[in-house]
């Protein structure tokens, strides 16, 4: 027998995740103005020397700014959730860790409790940041949004699972910076957020198939505007084995913390 | 004595590399009492909580609590303890009455139970008015009691304190106090604590298990204890007046020795507030001028001193306590 109540210790750690989002308004603006800064700087001024109509066939026939759009949207919801998981490190250092971990119920319950809520409201965020970016788009696909915001939650529970899985394994918060440049940057990047991921040199394109964060990117790029990199099926069980692995190594590595 | 274990340690050994943290420890914990652990800093208190919670495997040994193995049955013990550790636990960002609500959630209470037993153990604290403030707008002496009240919610058979007045001013100090003494006869629980503090040990348990280098030294009564270094010592000062020392003895039964010495007479007394009137009495009756009285009971600081050759209080204060009193405000 392993625990008490898991649903109430899941229930327990969404409310915590979802009351601390609220109350931190400052985390929230910032969140979602940084996204839509990237959109309008950089986007808009690529977009402009895009503007002639023979570039549409590198954008796989799209502007630059739609086709920008869902990468940022994308950019937005890993960033969130990805330092969402990894934010495990400040409950190690103010303490709350403690509570949890001497607590009767099932640790797995309270972890995946916690990824569920972070990954919440980085949906939410995404959400805000999708709507600001709308009416900068040309010919998105209004029913593709739903299927897009499914998609992306389930890109981002596994995130946040990643980021807690690496928060498990460090003890201090020195590490921190190092993860950001050395993992988040290169993820961001080598996503086809940016720009179109066929014709890239070969150790590059290896990198991209490689990162989990491109699946999603492509998938939700399909669901808004119809065009894709990857085929979408394949996209779509890439990212959802991708957060099913990220899942259970974080609550594997999780069931073996220590204080 | 009869009385039923509650926590029952058996050569438990925790090593880390090459160092021993706590050597091959061995002691019981009865139901209902407040039971100490008393030792300098880096003596491995800490260490062995960590154990008897379950967050720490031990590398030898056994230890039983509430009846179950800490080792085999992690989850059972977790059910029947209540934790306040040494440093905060709490999420500074929700208000007290939410984290005592998650608290309740994680230990599986049913949700009515848990906002009626809030309120009960908020006020129990004096903290009922303050339910609804973020934790960061609180003082260091408002968090302790947050989480002794947060510790109770799940009607723990055991608690545990570590250090629980470790950096916090002495009002606040003697106001813990009182909620530890409450404890044991309004919540019915049985109370294991750490402490570096002398006074606290002595004031507040039934029985202290002093510690240092990882080993228990002596494990008694703090009355035992005490008497184990020896007598009370009362000096009175006659600034050499001639004075025939076997006038001195049988005075009355308090007194169990006596000798001169330079200027003074020294006697070793039993029980020196009684001792003292019928000395002075006496010595008037003589006709001899007292200059001064002084005396000296020994305290847990001479049981150390005599046990291990150092002054406890001379571990007082390191550099880290100073970092985590600073911390703490500082959060």
């Amino acid at each position: 027998m392993e625990g008490v109540g898991f649903t109430k210790a899941l229930y327990a750690m969404i409310y915590r995740e979802v009351i601390r989002y609220r109350r931190a308004y400052s985390r929230m603006l910032g969140s979602v103005l940084n996204p839509i800064i990237w959109l309008i700087f950089f986007g808009i001024g690529w977009a402009s020397l895009f503007r002639d109509n023979i570039f549409r066939q590198i954008f796989l026939g799209l502007d630059y700014i739609t086709f920008l759009a869902p990468g940022i949207v994308m950019m937005a919801i890993f960033s969130a959730s990805f330092l969402g998981g990894v934010s495990m490190l400040w409950d190690r250092e103010f303490g709350f860790l403690k509570e949890i971990l001497v607590a009767p119920s099932s640790r797995s319950a309270s972890l995946i409790g916690k990824s569920i809520g972070i990954a919440f409201t980085a949906l939410v965020q995404g959400i805000l940041i999708l709507m600001v970016t709308l009416p900068l788009t040309n010919n998105v696909n209004l029913y593709g949004i739903l299927p897009a915001i499914i998609v992306s939650y389930i890109v981002s529970l596994g995130f946040t699972s990643l980021g807690m899985a690496i928060a498990s394994r460090m003890n201090s918060m020195e590490g921190f910076h190092l993860i950001v440049s050395v993992v988040m940057m290169p993820i961001i990047f080598l996503s086809g957020a940016f720009y179109p991921i066929n014709g890239l040199p070969d150790w590059m394109t290896i990198l991209i198939y490689g990162n989990p964060l491109t699946y999603g990117v492509d998938l939700v790029r399909y669901l808004l505007t119809g065009v894709y990199a990857v085929d979408p099926m394949l996209s779509l069980i890439g990212t959802i084995l991708f957060t099913t692995v990220f899942t259970a190594l974080s609550a594997y590595l999780f069931e073996k913390t220590t204080i | 004595m009869g009385r039923k274990k509650v926590i029952e340690v058996l050569n438990l050994t925790k090593k880390f590399g090459d160092f021993t943290a706590v050597d091959n420890v061995r002691f019981d914990v009865y139901e209902g009492e407040i039971f100490g652990f008393l030792g300098p800093n880096g003596a491995g208190k800490t260490t062995t909580i960590n154990m008897l919670i379950t967050l720490l495997k031990p590398t030898s040994g056994e230890a039983y609590v509430a009846g179950y193995n800490v080792v085999k049955e992690p989850y059972r013990v977790r059910r029947m303890i209540g934790v306040v550790f040494q440093d905060p636990t709490i999420d500074r960002y929700l208000t007290g009455y939410e984290n005592m609500y998650i608290h309740g959630l994680i230990y599986g209470l049913p949700r009515e139970k848990i906002r009626n037993r809030i309120d009960e153990l908020l006020k129990f604290v004096d903290l009922y008015e303050f339910r609804d403030k973020p934790v960061k707008t609180y003082s260091g002496g408002m968090i302790r009691r947050l989480e002794i009240a947060r510790s109770l919610l799940h009607i723990p058979k055991i608690l545990f304190l570590d250090e629980p007045t470790l950096g916090l001013d002495p009002q606040t100090r003697a106001k813990i106090w009182e909620y530890i003494e409450r404890l044991r006869y309004e919540h019915n629980v049985t109370i294991f604590m750490t402490t570096h503090y002398m006074d606290e040990a002595e004031k507040l348990c039934d029985r202290i298990a002093i510690i240092d280098h990882g080993r228990i030294i002596a494990l008694d009564t703090p009355e035992n204890l005490i008497k184990m270094v020896g007598d009370e010592v009362v000096y009175v000062r006659i600034d050499g007046q001639p004075i025939d020392i076997d006038k001195l003895r049988g005075i009355n039964s308090y007194i169990k020795d006596v000798e001169i010495r330079s200027n003074q007479i020294i006697f070793s007394v039993s029980n020196s507030s009684k001792a003292i009137p019928t000395i002075l009495e006496h010595l008037v009756g003589l006709g001899v001028d007292v200059q001064e009285v002084k005396y000296h009971k020994p305290d847990m600081g001479d049981v150390f001193l005599k046990l291990t050759g150092r002054d406890l209080r001379d571990d007082e204060g390191s550099w880290k306590d100073m970092v985590r009193t600073v911390l703490r405000r500082w959060r």
